[in-house]
């Protein structure tokens, strides 16, 4: 296979760092050659977290190539606009849509884009994109902090191939922790549903 | 990590590295936290029982290495590990060393970080071997962070010197899948004998002569270079371009070269320092021009241009000293892709449209400064220092406060802005010292924290104790060194490997280095360290203020956070002073008041202390 490289964007304490870890073990279950690179700040928490994940033979560097990102995971809206070099046109957006708003906008000192600019601009790039109420569904599904986890399921519906349905629940409890599998296969299928509504 | 053959596991740059510690069959290991290094002797840490590895954190990177030292001196292989700003404080005693024999194997792993993610200083360490000729391996991948610490510690035990692995942060913290190996006994050889011509810089003589020995060693392993399992040369016929890659980038140029666009010589090099000259000639003597990849420094590039000189005929060398490349920040695909382009005379095509529609893109994004974490310490000590400064009738930023390294610096930002300056582990106390001597007639204020104050902190604390310097030296004491993951520090009253020990008192070092007023406060009490801030700062002697409670993320791991705090929604004005004091991440605005997000919450109390209307309390 050629490459195939998924970027995924979050808040700091959003589980963006775990969602790269469970797609990393579906390709690795898979026998495909995977890389994992991160770029975070200093910050434990509340700060733009970018993770890599980069699957396929002649995969070298934890970095995705410039505009060469084939599905972008927004765990948060504006972060899906933080580093928008790596997207290109045909580059699929999956965007969960409950902002977390940082300090300056919350003292009205700053200004958060409304949703609609957010998917204009990534639509005038050419991507395509897939907006979800992702902390909603991980509510509904009784597993709050499962926000990421809705966002795969979601990422699952797309069928793009590459990542078996299968593999990607196999490496939920191979990833994370055993005793949150049962709420984080609950937030899986809500996204997965949430999704093929809206295909 | 694990013993088997031929096994394949995704790891970190630096997980493969402890892996290769344990295949090399070290038994010590001995480190000082710093980014992009610390996951080394963390994963060590967690496999010590199984590997029955003595895996532990020094309270700074000289004593590290020192201890390394003694280890290797008494006959086993032994490991330190540093980040880049490390090196330059254990350089002291590398030098030493490297000009003695080690006995047992002693490998030096340094981490660099080109384009500064962990916010310090592009530092090449590749370029200490210029004062330092050890030998170097330089990784350029995860498999490569393992192999070369198995190459690295026979390579030590049988030149008889330290061995140096560096890697960069793209590396050492990039997952990918590694192949793993049989895990080697090894026994302990027997220890140094006296001889004080090999172990002490005492007479000029032995000096001269430890000097010469060390030179013809490294002139040795060149030799064993040329031939090295991490330098490999793929001349292809006919292409009168040659390619040097060291490090990340060599990844970079393989995914490049794999459009198949480009028909080059490559040259891989692993083994930095003492770079294979021989190799490198045999690809000077096949091309007219040699492009060179490297991060940061013109390190490869200034020994080739060196070397071409002897060629005999013109060699062009593209790379930072002609400004194809820059010297700042690190290198990626797109770049290698743009040069090897115009090499060949055929610039892409710029993507003008696409790029003005991704920077119109990027405009959109909110600025996220980096905060205190919900229930940080910190943000009590801050915000009393501001309230105390104010008490006191300073203006803002009237009072020169000295920062230092780890979570503590994050007071620059704000609301606070209280930290001005913020240079090197334990600088904000010798900095405070300068800044009375110079004159300044205002108050000086260091903040520092409890594991830097231990790592450097120590020795201007006693020079400001012995000359009465009316300084105030504020010591954060979150009992861990926070910013890197939460390691023990002497200040935890635990072990590395989180066993209970003796605590290490800062308040009686204080005292003992002459600081003649010293309080201990709980920095969740604002107002208690308020009042701490006013007295030390009107003492105009040499003052301390140790501000103690737990790091509130370990305290979380440990259980003993208190209960969340609730905001009563018909109190709250929606006067929003709470965030503005404060700046926490578990306070959201809905509605114009302010709600406690209760997960986030980690029940420090610190809002019900600010808010004005008695409107936040416990949520029950």
């Amino acid at each position: 296979m050629g490459q195939y490289n998924i970027l995924i964007t979050s808040v700091g304490g959003q589980g963006g760092i775990t969602l790269a870890k469970v797609l990393a073990y579906a390709a690795l279950n898979q026998g495909l050659d995977v890389k994992v690179g991160e770029t975070l700040g200093m910050a434990q928490r509340g700060g733009s977290v970018q993770s890599h994940v980069r699957i396929g033979d002649g995969v070298y560097g934890s970095l995705i190539p410039r505009g060469k990102c084939d599905v972008l995971l927004s765990l948060e809206p504006s972060e899906a606009v933080r580093v928008p070099e790596y997207l290109g046109p045909g580059t699929k957006v999956i965007l969960s849509t409950a902002p977390v708003y940082p300090i300056p906008v919350m003292l009205k000192e700053a200004l958060y884009p409304e949703l609609s600019k957010i998917t204009l601009a990534l639509e005038k790039i050419g991507c395509n994109v897939y907006a979800i109420d992702a902390r909603t569904l991980a509510i509904d599904a009784d597993a709050s902090t499962s926000l990421n986890i809705v966002v795969l399921g979601a990422y699952a519906a797309l069928n793009e191939g590459i990542l078996t349905n299968e593999s990607l629940r196999k490496s939920l409890g191979e990833a994370l922790s055993r005793k949150l599998l049962e709420a984080n296969l609950r937030a899986f299928e809500k996204g997965y549903e949430a999704m093929n509504k809206l295909r | 990590m694990v013993d088997g053959a031929e096994r394949i596991h995704l790891l970190m740059g630096n997980e493969a590295v402890a892996q290769g510690i344990v295949e090399a069959g070290v038994l010590f290991a001995v480190g000082y936290p710093g980014t992009p290094s610390t996951e080394v002797i963390e994963t060590l840490i967690q496999g010590s029982k199984e590997h029955g590895i003595r895996s532990e954190w020094a309270v700074n990177e000289k004593v590290a290495f020192d201890i390394a030292t003694g280890v290797s001196y008494s006959g086993s292989r032994c490991l330190v590990t540093m980040k880049s700003a490390g090196l330059n404080v254990a350089s002291d005693s590398i030098l030493s060393v490297a000009y003695g024999d080690v006995i047992g194997g002693l490998v030096l792993y340094v981490a660099d970080d080109p384009g500064a993610h962990a916010g310090m200083e592009e530092q090449d360490s590749r370029l200490f071997t210029g004062t330092c000729p050890l030998p170097m391996f330089d990784v350029f991948d995860n498999q490569s962070s393992k192999d070369m610490m198995i190459a690295a510690f026979d390579l030590s035990e049988r030149y008889m010197i330290p061995v140096m692995v560096r890697s960069t942060s793209r590396v050492a913290h990039g997952k990918a899948p590694v192949k793993l190996g049989e895990v080697r006994k090894t026994k302990p050889k027997p220890p140094m004998k006296k001889d004080i011509s090999r172990f002490t810089r005492a007479s000029p003589v032995w000096v001269k002569d430890q000097h010469k020995i060390l030179n013809e060693r490294v002139e040795k392993v060149r030799e064993e270079f040329e031939s090295s399992q991490f330098n490999s040369l793929d001349l292809k016929p006919g292409s009168r371009l040659g390619v040097i890659a060291a490090g990340a980038p060599w990844g970079y140029l393989q995914e490049v070269l794999a459009s198949g666009r480009f028909g080059v010589s490559v040259l891989k090099i692993g083994t930095v320092h003492p770079l294979p000259l021989k190799t490198v000639s045999r690809l000077l003597d096949s091309v007219d021009t040699v492009l060179i990849l490297e991060e940061l420094e013109p390190f490869i590039e200034l020994q080739v241009k060196a070397l071409s000189a002897d060629v005999g005929r013109k060699v062009a060398i593209k790379g930072k000293l002609d400004g194809t490349l820059p010297r700042v920040g690190e290198y990626d695909n797109e770049l290698v892709e743009k040069v090897l382009n115009s090499i060949n005379g055929c610039p892409k095509k710029e993507e003008i449209t696409l790029d003005a529609l991704r920077s119109e893109a990027k405009t959109l994004a909110p600025g996220r400064s980096l905060p205190f974490c919900p229930g940080c310490p910190h943000r009590g000590t801050y915000t009393a220092l501001t309230q105390a400064l104010m008490d006191l009738g300073f203006k803002k930023d009237e009072v020169i406060v000295t920062g230092d390294i780890g979570c503590t610096i994050l007071g620059m930002y704000p609301p606070w802005s209280s930290c001005w300056m913020e240079v090197s582990m334990g600088a904000s106390i010798g900095n405070a010292i300068g800044f009375k001597y110079g004159g300044v007639k205002m108050p000086v204020v260091a903040t520092i924290g409890d594991s830097t104050f231990f790592h450097a902190g120590l020795p201007p604390t006693v020079n400001a104790g012995w000359n009465g310097t009316p300084i105030v030296i504020a010591v954060l004491d979150n009992q861990v060194t926070g910013m890197t993951g939460h390691q023990a520090s002497p200040a935890s009253g635990r072990f590395a490997a989180g066993a209970h020990t003796k605590l290490i008192k800062i308040e009686e070092m204080l005292n003992a280095a002459g600081i003649d007023k010293v309080v201990v406060v709980d920095p969740y009490d604002i107002k208690r360290s308020r009042e701490a801030f006013r007295d030390a700062i009107s003492h105009n002697r040499p003052s301390g203020i140790v501000l103690r409670r737990v790091c509130s993320l370990v305290a979380k791991r440990m259980g003993i956070l208190e209960p969340p705090y609730r905001v009563d929604q018909d109190k709250c004005t929606g006067c929003l002073l709470c965030i503005r004091t404060l700046s926490c991440p578990a306070m959201f605005v809905e509605s114009g008041k302010m709600v406690v997000e209760e997960v986030a919450c980690a029940g420090c109390g610190m809002c019900a202390q600010i808010c004005p209307v008695g409107a936040i309390g416990r949520g029950d």
